[in-house]
């Protein structure tokens, strides 16, 4: 009988710690929502790089909130601080009462998060970025960061929008920089600015950035006549190695001088570039884009997600975040245009544009989806490394957006 | 909550009024607008500086480096007839085709910067060219 009954309290005690007792409908909410996520990146393979991860890590959050828990200190009461259960432990008096501190240790993802509250990770994925990018078209046709920094006019735009919608300064800032269409920078900026909203603005991002190809092409058409898209472009210049290795110097030597805030995230991307462009250090440059972003996309992308808990992500907030993203993408899109408008006017017809559609980063896909519009009409176009010079220059403007926001409202 | 750890803390800010927003966004859009498009106009100058620098500095010393291999143009034009032939780098039974594009492969890799001459073409024994490769990207940083 007594073996019957500590086999029943056992699994009694199981059930009660289970988290069929533990969780609220909200967090099964958020398992149907992870899966959900799953689904698209495994099936539809949307950004499956980064929103596997992401599901995943909000599925583990919402199944074991647990696993997300800060460390904490418990004191428990003894009679003296000789007291044999105190060995090992830091004891403190409080009140005439002798207790000893009994750490209990914070969740696994917990840990990992600290590299994005502390902003290390978004700068390191730049580093790979850099190392993966390059600016060739950029140089080769500088006009482009016209382009790229229309393309940010979208998120002060949606900071409007959100600040009218009841959104503090700082979280209307995290919000319109889903506009700059950067998933590392929107994470960092969220982080400095409004570190409670970094699940819904993170996944608002990331799902954009996905649906590029279905978001941008009927805000392109809109806004574009067929004579305007069917624009071929001349050919970029060749660019000398020497301009390319000069490029990432100059850069950050000016970004960092006239806004610092946007140094950690310009500063990253372009000794990535240079590692790249100098050639001297192959080494370090595989490892940055392969080994290094990698680990750290696996780590940012679970982390991130695992924000993502029931009580913080279903709110009538996020469904506002989700909407003022999806404006603020669609602005940054329609101004990119509208400046390749202007510059297809002001060059008498030589610029396509289409391209200034890719001023909104989401690299490299919104210059794929310049190059698949354009070649709607006319087969034999290649817009790409035309597109991708605002491409990268979007890069640039979004993390020097960044850095205006951090300063202007942080 | 689990979450203590991970700043869930909403931030306590006084409701702005309606005229504070405009206000607000009024500030950061100009800011925004402003700041964004003078950095970048900024950086499209000093690209286009530096590349008409690069871009002379880079003329000037491909026009010396035609100075000097002058002499070596200068070759009685009898022996350029004859040379060809003979000084063919490449191994027997390769064909012209595949020479011109071992020739475009090397200037392509060295561009305007170096003066490469191929030397010797020989067919590769042993390992396949994809081993060779192989070999090489995990023993060049050694």
């Amino acid at each position: 009988m007594e073996i019957l009954n500590g086999f029943l309290d056992a699994i009694k005690g199981i059930y009660l710690s289970s988290g069929l007792v533990s969780l609220d409908w909200q967090n099964y909410v958020m398992i149907a929502i992870s899966c959900f996520l799953l689904f698209l990146a495994i099936k539809k393979q949307y950004e499956p790089l980064l929103l596997l991860p992401i599901a995943f890590g909000m599925l583990l959050v919402n199944l074991y909130p647990g696993i997300m828990a800060a460390p904490h200190i418990n004191l428990v009461e003894i009679a003296s601080a000789n007291d044999p259960a105190a060995t090992g432990h830091v004891v403190q008096e409080i009140g005439g009462k002798v207790y000893y501190e009994d750490p209990t240790y914070g969740g696994l993802l917990y840990y990992l998060y600290q590299g994005v509250k502390l902003g290390i990770y978004p700068p390191l994925i730049f580093l790979g970025i850099g190392c993966m990018t390059d600016f060739g078209p950029l140089i080769a046709n500088p006009k482009s960061l016209i382009l790229g920094a229309a393309a940010q006019i979208g998120i002060f735009i949606t900071f409007t929008g959100a600040i009218f919608l009841g959104f503090t300064e700082a979280e209307s800032g995290a919000i319109g920089i889903i506009g700059g269409a950067d998933g590392p920078t929107a994470i960092y900026v969220t982080t400095k600015l409004a570190p409670h909203l970094l699940g819904s603005i993170a996944i608002a991002a990331y799902s954009y950035m996905a649906l590029v190809p279905i978001i941008q092409p009927p805000i392109m058409k809109a806004l574009t006549t067929k004579k305007e898209r069917s624009v071929v472009m001349e050919q970029l210049r060749p660019v000398s190695r020497l301009e390319k290795i000069l490029f990432p110097i100059i850069v950050v030597i000016l970004i960092a001088i006239f806004l610092p805030d946007a140094a950690p995230l310009v500063g990253m991307l372009m000794l990535g570039n240079l590692f790249k462009e100098s050639g001297v250090v192959e080494r370090i440059a595989k490892a940055a884009q392969n080994e290094l972003m990698n680990i750290i996309t696996i780590f940012l992308g679970t982390t991130v997600g695992a924000t993502a808990s029931g009580t913080n992500f279903l709110k009538l907030d996020t469904l506002k975040i989700i909407a003022l993203g999806l404006i603020a993408f669609c602005m940054g899109t329609a101004f990119g245009l509208l400046f390749g408008k202007i510059m297809y006017k002001l060059t008498g017809g030589k610029i396509n544009p289409l391209i200034g559609s890719a001023g909104v980063s989401a690299v490299p896909m919104a210059a794929r989806v310049a190059q698949k519009v354009g070649q709607q009409e006319n087969p034999a176009n290649f817009l790409l490394m035309h597109a991708m010079g605002p491409n990268v220059a979007g890069v640039i403007g979004s993390a020097v957006a960044a850095g205006v926001l951090l300063n202007v409202v942080g | 909550m689990f979450l203590n750890g991970i700043s869930v803390i909403q931030p306590i800010a006084a409701e702005l009024t309606l005229a504070e927003k405009g206000i607000s966004a009024a500030k950061v859009i100009l800011t925004g607008f402003v700041v964004v498009f003078s950095v970048l106009l900024l950086l499209i100058g000093v690209i286009k500086l530096y590349s008409l620098i690069v871009g002379k500095a880079q003329s000037i010393g491909s026009k010396r480096t035609v100075k000097s291999d002058a002499p070596a143009v200068k070759l009685p034009a009898v022996q350029r007839e004859t040379e060809p032939e003979e000084n063919t780098p490449a191994e027997e039974g390769i064909p012209e085709e595949v020479v011109a594009v071992i020739a475009a492969a090397v200037a392509t890799m060295y561009g305007g910067r170096g003066r490469a001459k191929i030397k010797s073409i020989k067919r590769a024994g042993g390992r396949s060219a994809w081993a060779n490769a192989g070999v090489l990207d995990n023993t060049r940083p050694f």
